[in-house]
């Protein structure tokens, strides 16, 4: 059992935990992130850091990050320990481009355009699609498919039960896939860099 | 009760759910799923090295093993075709499969870049279906996110585990449980055990151990006094009583770091192979730096074209972690043993006995001033490599590299990504996702 912690160095080990995993660690975690030999001694910590409010516990027993923790880190330089400035706080709520592009960071592929059937949609030649993998295509969607063996991006969706891929270009007809469609993704954003 | 009830090892099915995560064919899995025109055919990865790093399950069907040299397996199959390495590639795969897996568990243990182990322990009551079922989603959405197969074991240790994803392949799904390894193991031979080496096998065999049900069934004591402490360990984890935890941090710490190159064509050039080892040395110590650690132990070797190895290796009376420290005993260890008129190949280096670099301790002979000189320029370097990329700062023997390329070859042994940059990517920064080559 710890007999004293160290409050500052614990918060920088959590917030390093939390920065590079994006969560914080489970009871048995702690156990090896602080060397402790027993997992009631992680709970003892626990506790500890509840009481100072630095951490919750959510309705199933996990714990969670306040403020204390997840505020935005910098990336440079020291690890911050101690209290957040009240900058930081109202930073908590912000989106990295990143997360604003991408749901589905395990999922998400880059698809490089190269051909102008999407170009009444905007998108052109170049453009640089973000494609999530194994997502399920519903009407209006754009999506990557393989449509008897050729690729193709096209808008998605369904006449009569049946479904059709439509260009955003008046020089393609609509295609209606004959014996073979595979949905290879779905369209989440496209990017085009200027600079 | 039909059964035999004392051939059961575990009366429950799954005293520790373990399961091992392994992907078919990586390496060239990973290349087939981002460029569909290769799915279907024999491709191999390794073409910078000149080796087969791995093959396509369609090249295995065709005879191709791993490591065969290219020439040799070009030769055999004239329709192969050869990938050089994108390992950043590889390597972001990598990451979103352990991720997926951590959705289900935190308890996750990163065993290789292509495989896994993790314990479901307890997910039942989340996901309401017992433990295969859990198994098998993983699998699927492993699938259906990467767009590749991978062969899963589900076991009750870690050792069964990899005995069963490696028992049905590829795309394979297999479950052991424990009180059914009475019918299991009888089918499976001792090589297949991670941990028994040709020796122990043959060990086994001359006392009558024919398959690994046979070893099971001696006694524990039969089992310490023939193979010692690995023995007792086996013997239960093959009983489906887990003895081998699942190691669920990132590695952060090494036990050796090395660092090999392949050039081609191979030289007997004295300075341009002495060049190389030296360049392996900066780059082994350039990791050893970034991780603050310090190596008291150095290993070099060479490699000729019958893919001969020979080395030797100092220690040192202090460990170190700077390059012009060492650059002289490098040196000195190289002459010993370089060849003369013997093409080499590869060059190499392992640093070992490593420990954190917190204490220094210099002894009473050590010229203080000059060793903090190098403290101060192992800094200079590491921070103009952060801004400009490894290497711009480098010792004057690895001058001798300028002159050639590491593969004097077409554009082509290159990976793909690293020719094809998008807008605002650098040759030595590209963005963290894969690139989907196919053509809208």
């Amino acid at each position: 059992m710890p007999t004293q912690i160290d409050l500052n160095k614990t918060l920088a080990t959590l917030k390093k935990f939390y920065r590079d995993k994006k969560r914080l660690p489970s009871f048995s975690e702690i156990q090896t992130l602080f060397d402790y030999r027993s997992k009631s001694a992680a709970s003892f910590l626990v506790d500890k850091l509840i009481e100072k409010g630095l951490i919750e516990k959510d309705s199933t027993g996990k714990i969670i990050p306040t403020s204390a923790i997840s505020s935005v880190v910098k990336v440079l330089g020291t690890v911050q320990a101690g209290f957040p400035s009240p900058a930081e706080e109202e930073l908590l709520d912000t989106l990295t481009l990143d997360e604003f592009l991408i749901k589905k960071p395990n999922a998400t592929y880059i698809v490089k355009v190269s051909g102008d059937s999407m170009i009444d949609e905007g998108i052109k030649e170049g453009d640089l699609v973000l494609v999530e993998r194994g997502r399920q295509a519903m009407p209006g969607d754009i999506v990557i498919a393989q449509v008897d063996g050729q690729w193709t991006m096209k808008f998605y969706d369904k006449k009569n039960g049946k479904v059709i891929l439509r260009a955003a270009n008046k020089k393609y007809s609509d295609i209606e896939p004959q014996s073979e469609l595979l949905i290879g993704g779905v369209v989440v954003a496209n990017v085009r860099k200027y600079k | 009760m039909s059964e035999n009830t004392n051939n059961l090892l575990s009366l429950s099915s799954f005293p520790r759910p373990i399961i091992h995560i392994d992907c078919d064919a990586f390496f060239t899995s990973v290349e087939q799923a981002l460029r569909p025109e290769l799915k279907g055919k024999p491709v191999v990865t390794g073409k910078e090295r000149g080796i087969v790093a791995c093959a396509s399950y369609e090249a295995k069907a065709l005879g191709v093993k791993r490591p065969m040299r290219l020439w040799e397996a070009k030769r055999h199959l004239p329709q192969l075709i050869c990938l050089p390495s994108d390992y950043e590639t590889y390597s972001i795969y990598s990451k979103r499969m352990f991720s997926i897996i951590r959705e289900f568990t935190p308890d996750v243990e990163e065993y290789s870049i292509d495989e896994a182990f993790a314990d479901l322990s307890g997910l039942r009551r989340v996901y309401r279906t017992g433990y295969p079922e859990i198994a098998l989603k993983i699998k699927v959405k492993i699938q259906e996110q990467l767009g590749l197969t991978v062969s899963v074991g589900v076991s009750a240790s870690k050792t069964l585990a990899k005995i069963a994803s490696k028992h049905e392949k590829p795309n394979g799904f297999t479950v052991v449980r424990a009180n059914e390894l009475h019918q299991f193991l009888p089918k499976i031979e001792l090589g297949q055990v991670c941990g028994f080496g040709p020796n122990t096998v043959a060990l086994l065999m001359k006392k009558g151990v024919r398959s690994v049900w046979d070893y099971v069934s001696r006694p524990e004591a039969w089992a310490k006094q023939l193979l010692g402490k690995i023995g007792i360990e086996l013997w239960h984890e093959l009983r489906g009583e887990a003895v081998y935890p699942l190691v669920t941090e990132e590695k952060t710490d090494y036990d050796s770091i090395s660092k090999t190159k392949t050039f081609t064509p191979p030289s007997s050039n004295k300075d341009f192979v002495r060049a190389q080892l030296v360049r392996n040395a900066e780059s082994a110590f350039i990791k050893l730096r970034r991780y603050k650690l310090r190596a008291k132990r150095i290993c070099i070797f060479l490699r000729d074209q019958e893919f001969r190895s020979w080395g030797t290796e100092a220690e040192l009376d202090r460990s170190s972690c700077s390059t012009q420290e060492i650059g002289p005993i490098i040196n000195e260890l190289f002459e010993k043993i370089f060849k003369e008129n013997v093409l080499c190949r590869l060059t190499g280096i392992v640093l070992s006995k490593i420990e954190p670099d917190n204490t220094v301790q210099y002894s009473l002979f050590d010229n203080v001033p000059r060793l903090q000189s190098y403290l101060a320029i192992n800094r200079v370097i590491d921070e103009v490599s952060e801004l400009y990329g490894k290497h711009k700062l480098h010792l004057g023997t690895s001058l001798w590299l300028a002159k050639h390329k590491q593969h004097i070859s077409e554009r082509g042994d290159l990976p793909e990504r690293k020719m094809d940059l998008l807008k605002g990517e650098t040759f030595r920064q590209r963005l963290s996702i894969p690139v989907w080559a196919i053509k809208v």
